[in-house]
């Protein structure tokens, strides 16, 4: 003879539907917590390198960024100055050599401006204006030591006749916006840094030039490409 | 491409040959403890397959009437069939998703997987009582196609196929074949779709069998959602596998292990640990669904209800928050722990399904447990397996980059 | 280039071919409509009130089936609750009942869907015609039949290098030329009939009817598991002789549908997707790697 039991599943569907939603609820600061970095990690990494915000030097002056890293200051009478800023040296490290295009040849805003020569390694950077190329820092090319010590000032890469400087300024970030970005790029930066950077300048280990290579010594440029944006 | 003369064929032929007879020889060194160990296990379990095949099944284990199955199939086929889930797991990011993290550990994990269910299926082949018609499966006129144990024989069967096709440029490569490898390296990706296809239903199977001894297993354990279950569980048990499997290869092969890979490694980790976090997430709060749908909640507060609890709480809940923990604060070691609580407890689940909770009103000294001649095979199994994964990774390309010609492939 | 034909085909191929062991389920609900035109289950009604224990039906069967004969002079056996086994495909069991002794005997109950036929891969176990369920030797050992069986009726010779599996068969042999089982034949006290299930149950119900009271009003194996050839009417409840009860009506086959249901489905939608993905996520990185340099 079966036993008949009286299981009221229209309680245990309710249950259950009601399970499902909150474990879709939870499901979402669940996701959120697996695929980020524990905030003991950015700590880490910040203490590793002392005084981050030291990192990328921003300077006074009021300056023109293209999110390539790039940078333009108007000086008089269509004529831009540009190179490229304390972040995109620090990433790259030691820099042997600029290869620029050839004086009065033109440049486009978002295009490859000049690239950069490490050991090996090439990697563009992208032109902040539009314009035709007057002058190329020369003193860079005869002691390419100089190059980045004065990303700012003294160790200018090229200063280029933009005839569209109102649009092509409207383009780039600066001033508080600018500052918003960079410190965007310093948390995506954080967020790659491995646990390995903690070791390694734990057990006394030296950094190596560029924050690239101490991310991947081997793929380095790639993760520098991908902060100039070249694809 | 290159036409080759006949008689260049010729010596290409004669020179493989001799490649392959000089790769026969054991590389480094032939008694290392590992090795006589390992060997000794191995040959006593040959001695005692022999000594089944002669004598019976019932001579070497201790299955009964009451308990038709037991670690053979319960353990060699159905935990090292979900521990080889990695192989699905792997594929599907890398050939599917086109992720490059883990392309330098892909072909291990091949490997391992092609190798699981080869070794297997040879469990299945002990433990079958009329093994000499283990073709009737598949050839001939009476397919008992309704069986879900004829679809996992053959899913094995075309997975073993989709794998092999799937590691085979590494073989090619080994040999030299480059028209060979170039035209393999072109059926990675449909090897992979149908793997992944296979794979999901033949894991989903492996808990479907059980479907039929509703009323043996015990209800908290037994539910239409079991073939679910098995697929969920199959994910976090390879990932497991690929952590702790991958751990060991890092260190005993780590001379073949290219500079970068071993920098990848740990962002690797951190990947596999998030996987298995997720899936893990999904699956217990499954099993929390399906107790609630069967209402067994008196159940809980016997033995056997604490021990689901042991398995599900203390086996995935647990293991789960450490990989949550692990890839946070990227901690190697707490993701290495929980991927052995992990495959414990899979263990342990596979287990309980088709031995422990199985006819669990039966009394402890009428239940099962494996004789110690079972246990050796298993072992002797399982030993096989590595040496033959050793053999391979030291000859050919599965760590250490493929030679520059494939590269060039690139497919 | 998207996914290439080779492999689209390729895959697409393999998913067809691997789903045809799948829906050939479908096929066979065709053939058992043309099975059930031409004979009938036949089936053998229990009167656990009239069987006395004598165990003439035991020695019946062990001598049609070449088995050795069971000492009926061991008033011992008895005592214990036995289980069928390798040399005996069928025993009488004693019970102690709130109603006296009751015996019962213990065989396979020819299901009308066997689980042991569903689980079978090799279609080594087969429901005929006549209902009886039988195996043969194509059998692989593999032993799902017997994880499959409600009442854990196959029995695995373990201690042979070439086992058999050893059950009721129904005397099949004899069905087929128009015989009756042998235990069938052998009862002297009349608990045993063999005939159409259909009639059985009639009898059986009208047993239970007209006799009022010496029956409880159930006939086991009527609808348990979907139903079973071997029927049993009792005096006792049937937990008390040895029935489990808490099988339900669903056939086992059932039990098993959903999943295989769910094949054909996988294999056809899971190459799909997983191309469809390939493709897709294939194009994104194309386009970041051909259009170099473009912002």
């Amino acid at each position: 003879m079966e036993g008949f039991t009286y299981t009221d599943i229209f309680a245990t569907k309710g249950v259950e539907y009601l399970l499902v939603i909150s474990v879709l609820l939870l499901f979402i600061p669940f996701w959120r917590m697996v695929s980020r970095p524990a905030k003991a990690i950015y700590e880490a990494a910040e203490s590793v390198v002392p005084a981050i915000s030291e990192w990328f030097r921003l300077p006074e002056a009021k300056l023109y960024y293209h999110q390539g890293h790039s940078w333009a200051v108007p000086e008089s009478d269509n004529v831009v100055r540009v190179g490229m800023d304390d972040f995109a040296q620090k990433l790259v490290g030691k820099i042997d050599g600029i290869q620029f295009p050839r004086v009065g040849s033109q440049v486009t805003q978002g295009e490859k401006g000049w690239s950069l020569l490490t050991g090996s390694k090439s990697i563009d950077m992208l032109s902040p204006v539009d314009g035709k190329i007057l002058e190329i820092n020369e003193s860079l090319l005869s002691s390419p030591r100089t190059i980045g010590t004065d990303p700012y000032g003294q160790s200018w890469l090229m200063k280029v006749q933009a005839p569209k400087i109102t649009s092509n300024l409207k383009n780039l970030l600066s001033g508080s916006l600018a500052v918003k970005w960079m410190e965007g790029v310093r948390e995506s930066l954080l967020a790659r840094m491995n646990y390995k950077l903690g070791a390694v300048s734990q057990d006394g280990g030296v950094l190596v030039d560029g924050i690239a290579r101490n991310l991947d010594q081997e793929k380095w440029d790639e993760i520098a490409r991908e902060y100039f944006l070249i694809s | 491409m290159n036409t080759v003369s006949a008689l260049e064929e010729k010596r290409q032929l004669k020179d493989m040959l001799a490649f392959i007879r000089s790769e026969l020889k054991p590389k480094g060194k032939l008694l290392t403890s590992f090795n006589v160990i390992s060997g000794s296990i191995i040959i006593l379990g040959a001695i005692l397959i022999l000594y089944r095949l002669v004598r019976g099944i019932g001579a070497v284990t201790n299955l009964s009437q009451e308990f038709p199955w037991g670690i053979w199939i319960g353990f060699d086929v159905m935990v090292g069939v979900a521990f080889a889930g990695g192989a699905y797991v792997l594929t599907f990011v890398v050939y599917i998703l086109h992720s490059d993290k883990y392309h330098s550990i892909i072909r291990a994990t091949v490997l391992n997987g092609l190798l699981a269910y080869v070794f297997y299926a040879g469990a299945i082949f002990l433990d079958l009582g009329r093994w000499w018609n283990i073709t009737n499966p598949l050839f001939g006129n009476k397919f008992g196609a309704n069986s879900v144990l004829f679809l996992i024989s053959w899913h094995f069967l075309l997975y073993m196929i989709a794998e092999f096709v799937e590691f085979s440029p590494a073989i090619a490569e080994w040999l030299g074949m480059r028209k060979l490898r170039k035209v393999l390296g072109s059926l990675t990706v449909g090897a992979v779709v149908v793997g992944i296809a296979l794979s999901t239903l033949h894991q989903a199977g492996l808990g479907a069998l059980f479907m039929m001894a509703k009323g043996k297993v015990h209800p908290l354990w037994y539910t239409e959602f079991i073939p679910v279950l098995f697929f969920v569980s199959s994910i976090f048990a390879g990932l497991s596998m690929v952590i702790f499997e991958g751990a060991i290869s890092h260190r005993v092969f780590s001379d073949k292990i290219s500079h970068e890979d071993h920098a990848a490694y740990d962002d690797m980790l951190v990947g596999l640990s998030q996987g298995c976090a997720v899936a893990m997430f999904v699956y217990f709060f499954a099993q929390f669904l399906i107790l609630i749908h069967g209402w067994h909640w008196a159940l809980l507060n016997t033995t056997m209800g604490w021990w689901y609890l042991t398995e599900n709480v203390g086996l995935v809940a647990i293991p789960c928050f450490m990989f949550l923990q692990g890839a946070r604060y990227k901690n190697q070691m707490l993701i290495r722990t929980a991927a052995i609580l992990t495959m414990v407890g899979i263990v342990i689940n596979r287990l309980n399904i088709s031995v422990i909770a199985f006819k669990w009103w039966i009394p402890f000294s009428e239940r099962y447990f494996p004789s110690w001649m079972e246990i050796v095979i298993t072992m002797a199994i399982i030993l096989t397996e590595v040496w033959v994964f050793r053999w391979i990774v030291n000859r050919m390309p599965v760590f250490g980059k493929p030679p520059a010609w494939a590269e060039e492939i690139h497919s | 280039m998207g996914i290439d034909r080779r492999t689209f085909l390729k895959g697409m191929g393999t998913g067809i071919a691997a789903a045809v062991p799948g829906s050939s389920l479908l096929l066979r609900k065709a053939e058992a409509k043309q099975i059930g035109a031409g004979k009938e289950f036949m089936g053998v009604l229990v009167d656990t009130t009239r069987c006395v224990g004598c165990r003439s039906c035991e020695i019946a069967c062990a001598e049609a089936h070449g088995m050795p004969v069971p000492d009926i002079g061991d008033t011992k056996a008895l005592d214990k609750i036995r289980p069928t086994s390798v040399t005996q495909w069928t025993v009488v069991n004693r019970y102690k009942t709130d109603k006296g002794e009751v015996f019962a005997k213990k065989q396979c109950m020819h299901c009308n869907q066997p689980g042991c036929v569903s689980a079978c891969l090799v279609k080594a176990m087969v429901k005929r015609e006549e209902g009886a369920v039988t195996w043969d030797t194509n059998c692989m050992g593999c032993r799902y039949c017997m994880v499959s069986c409600p009442f854990d009726i196959p029995k695995f010779e373990y201690n042979s290098a070439v086992p058999k599996i050893q059950k009721c068969s129904l005397c099949w042999e004899k069905l087929s030329k128009g015989g009756k089982p042998a235990c069938v034949e052998a009862c002297p006290a009349e608990a045993l009939t063999f005939g159409k299930r259909r009639d059985l149950i009639e009898e059986a119900n009208r047993k239970i009817y007209t006799e009022s009271g010496k029956y409880i009003s159930h006939i086991y194996g009527e609808r348990e598991v979907g139903g079973t050839g071997y029927l049993y009417i009792s005096a006792v409840p049937f937990e008390q002789i040895g029935f489990r009860t808490d099988l339900g009506t669903t056939s086992y086959p059932e039990l098993s549908k959903g999943f295989l249901y769910s094949v054909p489905i996988v294999l056809l939608l899971w190459p799909a997707f997983l191309i469809g993905v390939n493709t897709i996520t294939k194009r994104k990185n194309e386009v970041q790697h051909g259009e170099g340099g473009k912002r």
